[in-house]
C-alpha cells in the first residue's frame, strides 16, 4: 500500500498541476487560415431587412430641428495638466486572460476592464467627478423624452485603432452583433433587444436609439456602451468563440495589443498608439499617460506582494486589514523611507450589498419574528470592529451609496441578544436546549445553514456563528466554491447566504430584479390577490429572499416606469422602509474607501484620483515620472530617506456612512 | 491479528520481541498510543468548560454536564457562561466563596479571542495560556492542533479498518476462488481505480448537503476516500492468498472438511498477517496526508472543524507576519508522520520473512 499510496499522491499532485496548467495555457496560437472564410455582408443586410421595426434608415431631414443637444462642455477636465506621458505601468493578473474577445464565453474576466471597460470610450461616459455625461465617440446627443428616444452624433474624427473611421454603420452593425446568437451571451441579446428597442440611422454620423421607458437617466442608459467595428467582424459566424478567441478587437481607445504583446500564460503588454484621435481633447488629454500597460500573471497573492516590494509592480491593493496593517505596516522600512506610499481614498460608488440574504421560502424563515431575531443576532458590529479593525462601516439599507436615492436615516438593526431572544420567543422558540440553542415546543432547533462562496471572507462566518449562539441561534456554516455557492442561491436552496451584488456606477438602485414577486414565484398570487397556495419558486433570478409582497410590487412598478427623479427617490425610500420591516436582509458592511500602496514614482493629480472610481487606476489619471523613479531607486540603494507618505484623501467621504 | 495475539505462537512472540528491540519504532508506538489514550479525554485537557466549579456551596462539573447559562453563576446573560471570566471573578472577589478549575488549555478550538482589540494572530503567550499563539481569527492554535490531530487519527484509523475490511475480504476471495471470479473482479478493480480520485472527492464534497451534521459529513468524506482506496489492498491479499492456498496445510484443512470461510479466516489469513501488519502504519500515513492535503485545498473536513491542513493553509499565507502558525502545524505534521513511519519501519523489519521464515 505504501508504494501505491505514494504513487497516488504523485498522480494527485500531477492532476493539480495539470489543472493549473490548463488555466495557464490558452489554446495554441490560432491560425486564422484554419477557419473557412466567411463574409456576412449579405446576412447582415438580410437581418436588417427582416427587422424593419428595429433597424430604420432615414434621412438627415428626419432629425427634429428643435432638439436640445448636449456636449458636456460645461464639465471640467479630468486629470492633471502636470501629467507626463511615458513609462510602463506594471500590474498583476491572478489568471492569464482566457480570451481577447470582449463578449462571449469566458470574456467577463478580471482582465476585461483593461481591454474594454476602463480604456474604450463609450458614446458618452459619466464624468468621474461630476456624474454628468461627457463626450466620447459621440460629440453631442439629445434626449427626446416624449418619444423615448436618444439622438446622437458621432465625432467625425473618430477612428478605430486600425485607422478605419467609426461610422453610423458600425453602430447599426453593433446591434446585429449583440443580438446575434453567435456571440453566445444571452445577456447582450436581451439588453440590445429589450433595453434598447430600436436604432435609426440618419446619415453617416447621426443616429437615434429607442428606449422602453423615459427614465431620468435615459441618456446614460442609451450612450454608455461602445460599438464594435463592422469591418473586423465580417467573419462573424457560428464559430465566433473560436475564430475570435485571440484576436484583439480594434479599439476607439488609446491602447492596442500587437502580436508580440501576448506572452501566453505569462504576461500581456498593451501599447499606446501615437496618434490617438482623442489625445488632445478636453476630457482625455491628461489621461492614459502610460506608454505601456504590462500585466504579469502572478497566481498567489503573497507572492505578488513580494514582487511589489521588489519594485516589479508599481502598485498593490491593500484593501484587506491583513495587508494594510500586518504585511505592509506603517513601520515598514520602505514606507518609513517614503519609497512606497500608502493611500486611503474615500470614493463614492454604489456599495456592494454585503450581508445575509435570508430565504423566506425555507421553513421557519417565513416567520417574520425569526427573521427579526436573526437580524438582532447577527453581530456585524463585532465583525467590523474586531475582524475589519473598525475600518469598514455597517451597511444601512439594501442600497447604500446612491446619493439621495439611498434612504437618508434608516439604519440596520444592532446586535442585541435580548431583542433577538424576544423575537425568537414570539416565534415560539423559548427554551434553550442542552447545547444552549433555542427550541420550540415541537422540538425543532433554531438552526439554519449559512452559506458563502467567498473563500476570502470565510473567517467572518465562525464569528457570526459564535455570537449568534449566544442568542440561542445555531448557524451551520458552509463554505463552497464560488460557482457551487452561486448555483445554490440561484436554485433558491439556501437558508442564509452571505453574498453581495455589485452594481455599475448608476444613478439609482434597481428593485425589480431583487424584490419583485414575479422574480420569486411562477404565479405568486391568484387573481383575487390572495397568495397562490401552489406557487413554485422561480429559479435563476436575483430575488434571493423569495420576497413577494403585493404592496412592494405596486411601488416597484411605479418606480420602474417613472421619469421623475424626485418621485423615484420617494418611492425608493418607501421601499427601503418596507424591506426593513420585512427583515429578510441583514445589512453587512460597507467599505467606504479603497486602500492602495504605490511606489513613489507613481504620480497622481491633486486630491489623488476621481470621486466615482472603484480603483485609483480606473480612469487612468496617474503617470510615471522616470526621473523620480531613477532617484528613488538610487536613494533606496544608498539608504536615503524621503520621509514617510501615508495619506488619507477624505474629500469625498460621505457624512451618512 | 487477534488470533495470533491470543494464541501467541512462538513465531509471533519472536516478532513482537524483535519489534520491542527496535527502540525507535517501539517508543514511537508508545508515544502514539499515549496520545490516543490522552486524547480520548480531550475536554479534560483542552476546552473552555471548567472541570469543577464551586459556587454558592454547590459543586458543578460543567465539562461533563450540559450548558449553564450565565445567570446560573451570577452573570446577567442567558448564554453559556464564560468560565475563564468566572475564574477571574472568583479570584478577584474572595467574598463570593467560589472556585473554578479550568483545563490546562482553557480554550475551545472554536472560540475566538481578540488580540490588541482585533481578531488577528497572537504570538505564543503563556500568560494568556495561548501556548502556541492564535490563528488568523484569534482561535487557540494548541486547542485546534490537539483536536485536529485527534480527528485526523480517528479518521485514519477508521480509514484503515474500513480499507482492510473491504480489501482483505475481496482480495482473499479473489486469491482463494481464482479463475473467472478473479479475472472479472480484477478487471472491475482496474476500471474502478482509474476513476480520478481528486475529481470525485471534489464533486461529492460539493453535493453533501450542509443540513447534515458535521460528523455525518466527515463520515461521508471517509466513505468516499475508502471507496477509492480499498483496491490496492486487494492486490497484496490476492497474491498472498494464492501462495498460501497451494500449501499443504490448506489442503489438509480442506480434506478435513473445513468450510471456505474457516479456511480463509482461520488458516490463510493468520499466515498472511505480516503483509497486513506491515502495511498498516503506511495506510495511516497516507490517510493523514490525504485528509491534510484535501483540507489544504479546501475540500476536506467541513468548516469550522479544526484540522492540520486548514492551519497549514493559513500558515503559508502568513509566513512573514505569523510564522508560529505554520511552525506549529508543520511541526505537528512532521512529528506525527515521522512517528508513524518509525513504527512502520520497525514493524516491517520485525516481520521480515528473511529473518523469520516459516519454511526451511
Amino acid at each position: 500500500m505504501g508504494i501505491t499510496a505514494r504513487l497516488r499522491h504523485t498522480a494527485f499532485a500531477a492532476a493539480v498541476l495539470a489543472l493549473a496548467a490548463c488555466g495557464d495555457k490558452p489554446a495554441e496560437e490560432e491560425d486564422s487560415t484554419q477557419f473557412a472564410p466567411i463574409d456576412n455582408t449579405q446576412e447582415v443586410l438580410d437581418y436588417y431587412a427582416a427587422h424593419p421595426d428595429f433597424f430604420r434608415f432615414k434621412t438627415p431631414a428626419d432629425v427634429p430641428a428643435d432638439m436640445d443637444w448636449q456636449d458636456g462642455s460645461q464639465l471640467s477636465e479630468i486629470g492633471s495638466p502636470e501629467a507626463k506621458k511615458g513609462g510602463t505601468w506594471t500590474e498583476r493578473l491572478q489568471d492569464f486572460p482566457r480570451t481577447l474577445r470582449l463578449v462571449g464565453p469566458d470574456s467577463n474576466g478580471s482582465f476585461r476592464p483593461f481591454i474594454l471597460d476602463y480604456v474604450r470610450p463609450n458614446f458618452a461616459n459619466y464624468h468621474p467627478n461630476e456624474f454628468e455625461l461627457y463626450p466620447g465617440i459621440a460629440d453631442r446627443w439629445a434626449v427626446d423624452k416624449e418619444n423615448k428616444r436618444v439622438y446622437l452624433h458621432i465625432d467625425e474624427a473618430a477612428r478605430w485603432s486600425d485607422g478605419e473611421p467609426i461610422t453610423a454603420d458600425d453602430v447599426v452593425f453593433s446591434f446585429f452583433f449583440f443580438q446575434s446568437t453567435y456571440i453566445v451571451q444571452p445577456w447582450y441579446n436581451d439588453f440590445y433587444s429589450n433595453q434598447l428597442t430600436g436604432v435609426t440611422k440618419f446619415d453617416d454620423h447621426t443616429l437615434a436609439f429607442d428606449m422602453p421607458a423615459a427614465k431620468p437617466d435615459m441618456a446614460h442608459n442609451a450612450l454608455t456602451w461602445s460599438p464594435v467595428p463592422e469591418h473586423f467582424f465580417k467573419e462573424l459566424g457560428p464559430d465566433y468563440p473560436d475564430r475570435y478567441q485571440w484576436r484583439f478587437v480594434p479599439s476607439p481607445g488609446p491602447y492596442i495589443l500587437d502580436d508580440d504583446g501576448l506572452q501566453k500564460g505569462r504576461s500581456v503588454t498593451l501599447k499606446r498608439i501615437d496618434n490617438w484621435w482623442l489625445k488632445d481633447r478636453k476630457f482625455y488629454k491628461y489621461r492614459f499617460n502610460f506608454d505601456k500597460l504590462r500585466f504579469v500573471v502572478i497566481r498567489d497573492t503573497p507572492k505578488a506582494f513580494e514582487s511589489f516590494k521588489r519594485g516589479e509592480l508599481d502598485r498593490f491593493n491593500l484593501n484587506t486589514p491583513e495587508y494594510w496593517y500586518e504585511k505592509l505596516p506603517d513601520s515598514d522600512a520602505d514606507v518609513q523611507d517614503g519609497y512606497i506610499h500608502k493611500v486611503r481614498f474615500y470614493n463614492e460608488i454604489p456599495r456592494p450589498s454585503w450581508g445575509l440574504w435570508i430565504n423566506r421560502a425555507q421553513p421557519h424563515l417565513d416567520n417574520r419574528d425569526v427573521r427579526v431575531g436573526i437580524n438582532y443576532a447577527a453581530n456585524w458590529d463585532l465583525v467590523i470592529e474586531k475582524y475589519f479593525r473598525g475600518d469598514y462601516v455597517r451597511m444601512r439599507t439594501t442600497a447604500d451609496g446612491y446619493g439621495p436615492f439611498t434612504h437618508p436615516t434608516l439604519t440596520a438593526r444592532p446586535y442585541d441578544i435580548d431583542k433577538a431572544m424576544e423575537a425568537f420567543a414570539k416565534a415560539g422558540f423559548v427554551d434553550r436546549g442542552p447545547d444552549g440553542i433555542l427550541m420550540n415546543d415541537k422540538g425543532d432547533r433554531l438552526s439554519f445553514t449559512l452559506t458563502t462562496g467567498y473563500e476570502r471572507f470565510k473567517d467572518i462566518l465562525p464569528i457570526l456563528k459564535e455570537e449568534a449562539a449566544k442568542a440561542g441561534l445555531d448557524l451551520r456554516l458552509e463554505v463552497l466554491d464560488a460557482t457551487a455557492s452561486w448555483k445554490k442561491t440561484q436554485e433558491k436552496k439556501h437558508d442564509l447566504q452571505m453574498v453581495a451584488f455589485a452594481s455599475q456606477l448608476e444613478m439609482y438602485p434597481r428593485y425589480w430584479e431583487t424584490y419583485h414577486s414575479s422574480n420569486a414565484y411562477d404565479v405568486p398570487f391568484l387573481e383575487d390577490g390572495s397568495v397562490n397556495p401552489n406557487r413554485k419558486l422561480k429559479t435563476q433570478t436575483n430575488n434571493l429572499q423569495s420576497i413577494a409582497l403585493p404592496e412592494l410590487d405596486v411601488l416597484i412598478d411605479q418606480y420602474r416606469f417613472n421619469d421623475d427623479a424626485e418621485d423615484m427617490k420617494r418611492l425608493a425610500h418607501q421601499m427601503e422602509e418596507i424591506l426593513y420591516e420585512d427583515a429578510s436582509f441583514v445589512p453587512g458592511w460597507v467599505q467606504p474607501y479603497y486602500r492602495v500602496g504605490h511606489w513613489r514614482w507613481m504620480q497622481f493629480p491633486e486630491g489623488f484620483t476621481t470621486k466615482h472610481s472603484r480603483w485609483e487606476y480606473q480612469h487612468f489619471v496617474a503617470w510615471i515620472d522616470e526621473d523620480i523613479k531613477r532617484e528613488t531607486k538610487e536613494a533606496r540603494k544608498k539608504g536615503e530617506s524621503f520621509g514617510p507618505a501615508i495619506l488619507t484623501f477624505d474629500q469625498y467621504k460621505s457624512t451618512v456612512e | 491479528m487477534a488470533i495470533s495475539f491470543f494464541k501467541m505462537n512462538p513465531l509471533t512472540v519472536k516478532k513482537l520481541r524483535r519489534f520491542r528491540q527496535i527502540k525507535r519504532g517501539y517508543y514511537s508506538f508508545l508515544l502514539i498510543i499515549a496520545f490516543l489514550v490522552i486524547s480520548a479525554a480531550a475536554p479534560l485537557l483542552v476546552g473552555n468548560r471548567a472541570l469543577f466549579v464551586k459556587y454558592d456551596g454547590e459543586l458543578f462539573t460543567p465539562v461533563f454536564t450540559a450548558f449553564h447559562p450565565g445567570t446560573d453563576f451570577g452573570f446577567d446573560y442567558s448564554y453559556e457562561v464564560n468560565y475563564r471570566d468566572l475564574a477571574d471573578r472568583c479570584a478577584a472577589e474572595p467574598e463570593l466563596n467560589c472556585s473554578v478549575i479550568m483545563p490546562l488549555v482553557p480554550y475551545s478550538p472554536y472560540e475566538m479571542s481578540a488580540y490588541e482589540g482585533v481578531f488577528k494572530p497572537e504570538p505564543p503567550n503563556t500568560a494568556q495560556k495561548h501556548y502556541l499563539g492564535t490563528d488568523t481569527t484569534g482561535r487557540d492554535i494548541l486547542a485546534r492542533l490537539f483536536y485536529g490531530t485527534r480527528i485526523a487519527f480517528v479518521f485514519a484509523i477508521a480509514f484503515m479498518l474500513a480499507v482492510y475490511a473491504i480489501g482483505v475480504a475481496i482480495g482473499c476471495m479473489m486469491g482463494y476462488f481464482g479463475g473467472l471470479f478473479d479475472l472479472i473482479l480484477q478487471r472491475l478493480i482496474e476500471i474502478w481505480s482509474n476513476i480520478p480520485f481528486l475529481y470525485m472527492v471534489i464533486i461529492v464534497f460539493s453535493v453533501i448537503p450542509s443540513t447534515f451534521s458535521i460528523p455525518t459529513r466527515i463520515a461521508i468524506l471517509l466513505l468516499v476516500l475508502v471507496l477509492f482506496s480499498w483496491t490496492s489492498m486487494t492486490y497484496y491479499m490476492r497474491t498472498a492468498t494464492y501462495k498460501e492456498k497451494e500449501r499443504d496445510y490448506t489442503a489438509a484443512a480442506r480434506i478435513l472438511g473445513a468450510s471456505t470461510s474457516r479456511i480463509i479466516f482461520r488458516h490463510i489469513l493468520p499466515n498472511t498477517i505480516s503483509t497486513l501488519v506491515t502495511f498498516a502504519p503506511f495506510t495511516i500515513v497516507s490517510a493523514i496526508t490525504s485528509i491534510t492535503a484535501l483540507d489544504f485545498l479546501g475540500y476536506g473536513l467541513p468548516v469550522p472543524t479544526p484540522s492540520l491542513g486548514e492551519l497549514l493553509k493559513q500558515g503559508t499565507a502568513t509566513l512573514r507576519t505569523a510564522p508560529w502558525i505554520v511552525a506549529s502545524a508543520f511541526g505537528t505534521l512532521v512529528v506525527i508522520l515521522t512517528l508513524v513511519t518509525f513504527v512502520g519501519e520497525a514493524v516491517r523489519e520485525s516481520f521480515d520473512p528473511k529473518k523469520f521464515t516459516i519454511y526451511q
